[in-house]
């Protein structure tokens, strides 16, 4: 028996390896030498500036080799102006390869700049920065700043939040459903609320090679079925151990909004960092008032929580409300001293899938309490009602 | 199998990841720019003044250089001068340092050779079209017309010879002219026409600027701009005169898609000839505007010793190539200015 298996799965092995033997021989086969016959069209040069930073007497433009062949950068400008500069490492630039172009230049604060630089061919590609604003050097003054506006835009509203809870623990079966629904609705929103700002941040700042739309797909379908897989695991769990379902359920929401708040805080500390907003205290109320909103999600599972009472409660509440809510902390200093579009718009792609699976959660839930019913009035009002407040919330914002 | 694929990634990951590290240990250098700005970098400098450059075309022989073709005589005592112009169009020409650019070109330069007569004089040019569509040579001047360069488009691989006497007096622009016709201008396909008066000018230290600029990226706006092709040549290797010397310059505006052009002396006046046609200079002036194929001769001497910008004073075009520097120096020998030189 041993030894009749062993060969079978040597066999098997190599039936697995051969289509991949195959590809290599391929892709050396068109690569190798004649490979002319496949040079088809005019390959266009490419490249992106991904970043401006405005320091001390100095414009600095990151740029990234985005076309499909090598290029070399010959000549940088300022506002279509030409200007000596430095190009660190070098000039020559492979596929995908980036480099940091330092311009000299006397630049004036909240003023439009246009950054140009061109490739040997003449090709000239440009990035308009529409205020220029000194870059964040981080400091412990600036990191605070960023807690206390993370607190204000995360913490502060998960909490108040949170305050519902008694409110959501007295009211009728049928009310309280609605008030799932109404959660799984302001989640919705959040959801689509991260793919819009994902798509945004990729088509202003990445190249199309990146394939933007394609790569908040893939991100959000890998969180959400590794969410999903940990969250079944957590909530089955959750019966022999210490935390129980609603716990569970809430533990679940809280992440996926912490990871939504990471996005948020990453969005705000870049715009303060590249000086696109002004952040206004009137801003600032509004994320208030739209996060608040995150915390009835997260008081909503709670509320069937009967096994906890007093401090344990609070004490459990605050945990959740911190996990929900410090990711902006975090977001935003992330955001504003290493910023990375591409980064961001991973981030926030992981929080729209990390949201997704919490709809489903909190959808199967809602299942379950209400008697396999998902299309009672309270549900569907619930759900509606939750879109209508996000979306007159984010008019705020 | 797994095993040396995992050992491949990781040592990969590790060479991207540092990749940046292991330069890490390069100096930093210092450098002063073009515009006088000083850059610390451990990188590499792109500023005109320091990218290395192949450039074939030299701004500062086309300066001076006259071309005054193969002389001989008529049978009536006129002089036969004949040239040859041949016609391209698949040059890369670095027309700024580090920049190829496809030029179209009449002899091998943008802008091509200056042609220089004497008034009344038999001109024949003998013009051979080696480019891979049509191609004309079209002279400003007074001619027949079918000597106009218009009408007789002349295929790739033909030829035409083109026959007129000299007139009139004054600096003329060359160019193409087939259609579309701004494409072949700006792509290189123009050149100066220089008739002298048969009793000659004073004479000086003649010198030709066309002005001139490239659209590198097709978007029908000048990414740089230049006296004579090469963006902030004349500033980096300026043009020597002495003091108390006649400078004569012709220049001639082959600008394309910018409406105007124009000529800012520093430290100095110049007398303005429009299109030379005239012994009188129409004005004495340190700025005139000039708009497509405007041309014209200026004529100045500099008192005192020392370095003279001169540039487009529309100063985008100066901020983008067309910008230069006069060294005066003491002239060693203060001889007579009231000799006559004639062309050759």
């Amino acid at each position: 028996m041993e030894l009749s298996r062993k060969p079978s799965k040597a066999k098997l092995v190599a039936s697995g390896v051969i289509p991949f033997a195959f590809l290599i021989l391929m892709i050396a086969y068109i690569f190798g030498p004649g490979s002319d016959l496949l040079d088809f069209g005019v390959p266009l040069p490419e490249i992106t500036i991904e970043k401006v930073d405005f320091v001390d007497s100095e414009i600095l433009a990151t740029v990234r080799n985005t076309g499909p062949i090598p290029v070399e950068i010959v000549m940088a400008d300022v506002n279509d102006r030409i200007q000596p500069a430095a190009i660190e490492p070098d000039r020559f630039l492979e596929r995908f390869e980036s480099a940091v172009v330092r311009i000299p230049f006397k630049w004036n604060v909240a003023e439009p700049y246009t950054i140009g630089l061109t490739i040997e061919d003449g090709t000239r590609f440009e990035r308009e920065i529409e205020a220029a604003a000194p870059a964040l050097e981080p400091s412990l003054e600036l990191a605070g700043f960023f807690a206390i506006i993370g607190t204000y835009v995360g913490i502060i509203p998960v909490m108040i939040g949170l305050l519902w809870l008694p409110f959501i623990k007295k009211i009728s079966k049928n009310k309280y459903h609605f008030f799932l629904a109404l959660t799984a609705g302001l989640l919705l929103f959040l959801g689509i609320d991260s793919v819009e700002e994902a798509l945004n941040v990729y088509e202003e700042n990445l190249s199309q090679s990146f394939n933007g739309v394609l790569l908040v797909a893939t991100v959000i379908v890998i969180t959400f079925l590794g969410l999903y897989y940990t969250a079944e695991k957590l909530i089955k769990r959750a019966a022999s151990s210490r935390i129980t379902k609603p716990v569970a359920v809430a533990l679940m929401i809280a992440i996926g909004i912490g990871l939504h708040n990471f996005g948020e805080g990453l969005a705000i500390g870049a715009a303060v960092g590249i000086g696109s907003i002004a952040f206004s205290t009137f801003l600032i109320v509004g994320f208030a008032l739209h996060n608040t909103t995150e915390g009835i999600a997260i008081a909503a599972p709670m509320a069937r929580e009967k096994t906890m009472i007093g401090k344990a409660l609070i004490g459990k509440l605050a945990v959740l409300g911190m996990i929900a809510g410090a990711p902006a902390i975090f977001g935003a200093w992330v955001g504003g001293f290493v910023y990375s579009p591409f980064a961001t718009v991973v981030f926030l792609s992981i929080g729209a899938g990390a949201i997704f699976q919490v709809i489903i959660t909190v959808l199967r839930w809602i299942r379950e309490e209400g008697d396999k019913n998902l299309s009672s009035a309270a549900v569907a009002s619930g759900i509606a009602v939750g879109m209508l407040i996000m979306y007159l919330t984010s008019i705020l914002v | 199998m797994i095993i040396s694929m995992s050992v491949i990634i990781a040592a990969s990951t590790l060479y991207f990841v540092f990749s940046e590290g292991i330069d890490a240990q390069l100096e930093e250098k210092v450098f002063v720019t073009h515009t006088g700005a000083i850059v610390k970098t451990t990188g590499e400098i792109i500023d005109p003044l320091y990218v290395a450059s192949t450039m074939e075309f030299d701004p500062m022989k086309y300066l001076r250089e006259f071309n005054y073709g193969r002389v001989s005589q008529l049978p009536d005592g006129t002089t036969l001068r004949e040239f040859t112009i041949i016609a391209e169009d698949d040059k890369v020409m670095e027309i700024s340092p580090g920049v190829f650019f496809n030029v179209w070109t009449f002899n091998g330069t943008v802008p091509g050779p200056t042609i220089r007569v004497t008034e009344g004089d038999f001109v024949r040019i003998k013009f051979i079209n080696n480019g891979s569509r049509e191609h004309t040579m079209h002279f400003h001047g007074i001619h027949p017309a079918e000597m106009d360069g218009v009408f007789e488009p002349v295929g790739p691989g033909g030829q035409f010879t083109y026959e007129w006497f000299a007139d009139p007096v004054g600096v003329h622009p060359y160019h193409c002219h087939i259609m579309p016709l701004e494409e072949h201008i700006a792509r290189g396909l123009y050149g100066v026409y220089i008739v002298d008066p048969k009793e000659g000018r004073p004479i000086a230290d003649e010198m030709i600027m066309v002005l001139n600029g490239f659209d590198t990226d097709f978007d029908t706006e000048n990414n740089f701009y230049a006296a004579n092709t090469i963006p902030f040549y004349y500033q980096h290797h300026p043009i020597q005169i002495n003091t108390n010397e006649l400078i004569r310059v012709y220049v001639v505006n082959m600008l394309e898609f910018d409406p105007i052009n124009n000529l800012h002396l520093h430290g100095n006046l110049y007398y303005y000839y429009p299109t030379g046609t005239d012994t009188v200079p129409s004005t004495y002036t340190d700025m005139i505007t000039l708009s497509q194929t405007e041309r014209g001769i200026m004529e100045f001497e500099y008192k005192y010793p020392g370095k003279y910008l001169f540039h487009a004073h529309k100063v985008e075009f100066s901020e983008k190539g067309w910008i230069g520097i006069f060294i005066v120096k003491d002239n060693p020998d203060q001889k007579s200015q009231t000799e006559i030189e004639y062309g050759t």
